[in-house]
């Protein structure tokens, strides 16, 4: 006997086997629904179902999973997104990555909530996936294609009602920490981009016209108008009118912009590289995903046709963390990075530690210093097709520092192999207590535990035991939103989080959800994703920072130190309060 | 005292930062609200609002409207949202 599927699911997800060419359509029960939702969460229960924990994160028979949730073509604004979750080949514990617009409603609409890649088809391809019907076709043409251009090739020649996600030269050269791009966004850390590169894969193409119905449609509805007039309110004018470029100054004043490769928590040139300078010079337009009202995308023009898209991320790891203040340069970085399909924030921290290696006489490439934009660009060049020194940088900072010896490990600015994003740990005690605990490393957007620095609820400088129930408050809410999947940059529009994602579930599903569930669903993701690092042999040891940001106090900032055995505190208070 | 608006707080003031006289962070947040009627999104009566934070001399985040402040004094105005 077979239950009906719920509403806002279609109850199965479709597994390709791109080594046979062949699909099937694998049921998803309501309990798995109910329990995970879809995104990172049902990605989590998908990868650990597929037993993706114990493979290679390239092997051909590692499962690569594209997942969408519930909401995904309601009407509820920034709802069209979509995770890519698999093991990562930089830090060979899961990653979960967010991207956002048509790919997530035309996948959707393939009939099925989630799609579960594996094998490696013959030669180099595009899969397919027309209506939940699959096929492969050569893409040698594209081979060396940037992103936009696989995009847009594509799209020409199957139909302009296909959405298509791709890689770029990066992910066909297995860069660690390639990306998946889509409509100029990426799912961006942790390498999922090579993984879809390990499988002969250049882009996957979709389309369909399967609609899952609402329970509640007019109330949907009436909800979703609300929530769009909320996101116009002064909790996303940062998003809305500087983007988050505008954490630059911000950071650099409180002295956490993390510069040189967190050898400092300032930068001189900080100013030239802001958003309010910057629109000075290049002439701006806005953008956003679709179905989303903040519109954040501020992309800058660098005098010729394409502009390129500017974040804070990119902004920092390319600009101070190299020493780089040239705007140009940080923009033509930025787009180079979006051809290549490289994630910023690696490819930035492990350029710096190079530049860092190389000062230190430990690494032959004197070309390659700090400060220098010419530099920082041939680098990029280099990962991206793994040329000369890109080749070892392709690896990711971790493995770069395991090569070069010297114990560099002490300052290659990871957790678990990813890279960290901006914000500098020292002066952001309850942050640096998210990125060591991090299940996919260090991360940003798994844990926002810089919000509780920036408040007054603890004292930056010194976390206290304290912090830890508000690392994990901030940890439990990513993990829910990443499986709505809902934006985050929304939270500040939502008074009682729990309580509207209940009522945004009941009325798409008709489940009669209440906050306490949802806070119950968020922890079972968390241990769902720490099940699987269990699994892929996470140890306790892998919970903390690299030396240079233990026992010893930040540059200019005497008061911003972090000792190894007060981080080994509030790591051990963590595992505690999460009963492991 | 200093007062440095970033972000959209500065977007609204139309100034990076400024020097007024006042004892306590209400106080002075209802200078500012007097000064800068553009302000009105980001303060209500002595305080900020939700969406906005202030900071003491770049190291102590403060909401308190009792908080004590000196001439020697510089309050930061930012966003509290900080995601990137």
């Amino acid at each position: 006997m077979t239950t009906p599927t719920p509403f806002g699911y279609h109850g199965c997800y479709l597994r390709i086997d791109v080594s046979r060419g062949s699909a099937e359509r694998v049921p998803l029960t309501e309990t798995v629904l109910r329990q995970f939702l879809g995104g990172s969460g049902l990605g989590a229960w998908l990868l650990l179902e597929e037993g993706g924990a114990c493979v290679d994160a390239l092997a051909a028979d590692a499962p690569l999973a594209f997942v969408f949730s519930p909401l995904v073509g309601s009407p509820l604004t920034t709802s069209a997104k979509f995770a890519v979750v698999s093991k990562s080949p930089l830090t060979d514990r899961i990653n979960d990555s967010l991207a956002s617009s048509g790919f997530a409603i035309a996948g959707k609409r393939c009939g099925c909530d989630a799609m579960v890649i594996v094998g490696r088809a013959p030669e180099l391809s595009t899969l397919i996936i027309d209506d939940g019907r699959v096929r492969l076709e050569p893409a040698e043409d594209l081979r060396g294609a940037a992103c936009h251009v696989a995009e847009t090739t594509l799209k020409t020649r199957l139909g302009s009602d296909y959405q298509v996600a791709s890689i770029g030269p990066a992910g066909e050269h297995l860069v660690r920490y390639a990306t998946i791009s889509h409509d100029g966004r990426h799912a961006g850390r942790g390498g999922s981009g090579a993984v879809l590169g390990s499988k002969n894969l250049k882009a996957i193409a979709v389309r369909g016209t399967a609609r899952c119905e609402w329970a509640h449609p007019r109330e949907l509805t009436e909800y979703s108008k609300t929530l769009s007039k909320r996101s116009f309110g002064p909790a996303t004018a940062k998003y809305r009118e500087l983007g988050t470029a505008a954490n630059l100054l911000t950071f650099n004043r409180l002295g956490v912009l993390p510069t040189r490769n967190f050898q400092s928590g300032t930068f001189d040139e900080a100013v030239s590289l802001s958003p309010e300078e910057i629109r000075q010079t290049h002439s701006r337009t806005r953008a956003s995903c679709v179905a989303c009202t903040i519109g954040c995308e501020h992309i800058y023009s660098l005098g010729d046709e394409k502009g390129v898209r500017l974040e804070y991320e990119s902004l920092f790891a390319l600009g101070p963390l190299c020493g780089v203040g040239d705007p140009d340069i940080v923009l033509r970085a930025s787009r180079l990075c979006d051809d290549l399909g490289i994630d910023t924030i690696s490819a930035g921290g492990t350029i710096a530690f190079a530049m860092e290696c190389v000062e230190r006489g430990w690494l032959d490439e004197p070309w390659l210093s700090f400060g220098s934009g010419d530099a920082m660009l041939r680098a990029l060049e280099l990962i991206g097709r793994r040329e000369g020194v890109g080749n070892l940088l392709a690896e990711g900072s971790r493995r770069a520092a395991h090569a070069i010896g010297h114990h560099s490990i002490a300052f290659a600015p990871q957790v678990k192999g990813l890279e960290i994003p901006g914000y500098e740990p020292r002066a952001l005690q309850t942050m640096a207590l998210g990125f060591a605990v991090g299940a996919r490393g260090a991360d940003h957007n798994r844990s926002g535990a810089y919000e509780v620095d920036f408040s007054d609820k603890v004292d930056r400088k010194h976390a206290t035991v304290d912090a830890v129930h508000f690392a994990i408050e901030t940890e439990d809410k990513a993990a829910l939103m990443d499986s709505l999947i809902i934006c985050k940059f929304l939270r500040g529009v939502f008074e009682d989080f729990y309580a509207e994602a209940a009522d945004m579930l009941r009325c798409v599903t008709g489940w009669d959800a209440t906050a306490d569930e949802c806070r119950e669903t968020a922890r079972r993701i968390v241990h769902a994703k720490r099940r699987f690092n269990l699994l892929a042999g996470w140890t306790p040891e892998e919970d903390t920072l690299p030396d240079r940001f233990l026992d010893t106090a930040l540059d200019g900032d005497p008061a911003a130190v972090l000792s190894r055995e007060h981080l080994g505190t509030l790591v051990t208070e963590y595992h505690r309060q999460r009963g492991w | 005292m200093r007062v440095e608006f970033f972000g959209v707080s500065r977007e609204r003031a139309g100034v990076a930062e400024l020097e007024l006289q006042a004892d306590t962070l209400g106080q002075l947040m209802t200078a500012l609200a007097t000064r800068f009627p553009s302000l009105d999104e980001l303060i209500t009566g002595d305080r900020l609002r939700s969406s906005f934070v202030a900071n003491l001399n770049g190291d102590r985040f403060v909401s308190d409207p009792r908080t004590q402040l000196t001439e020697h004094d510089c309050v930061l105005i930012l966003s509290a949202d900080a995601g990137g």
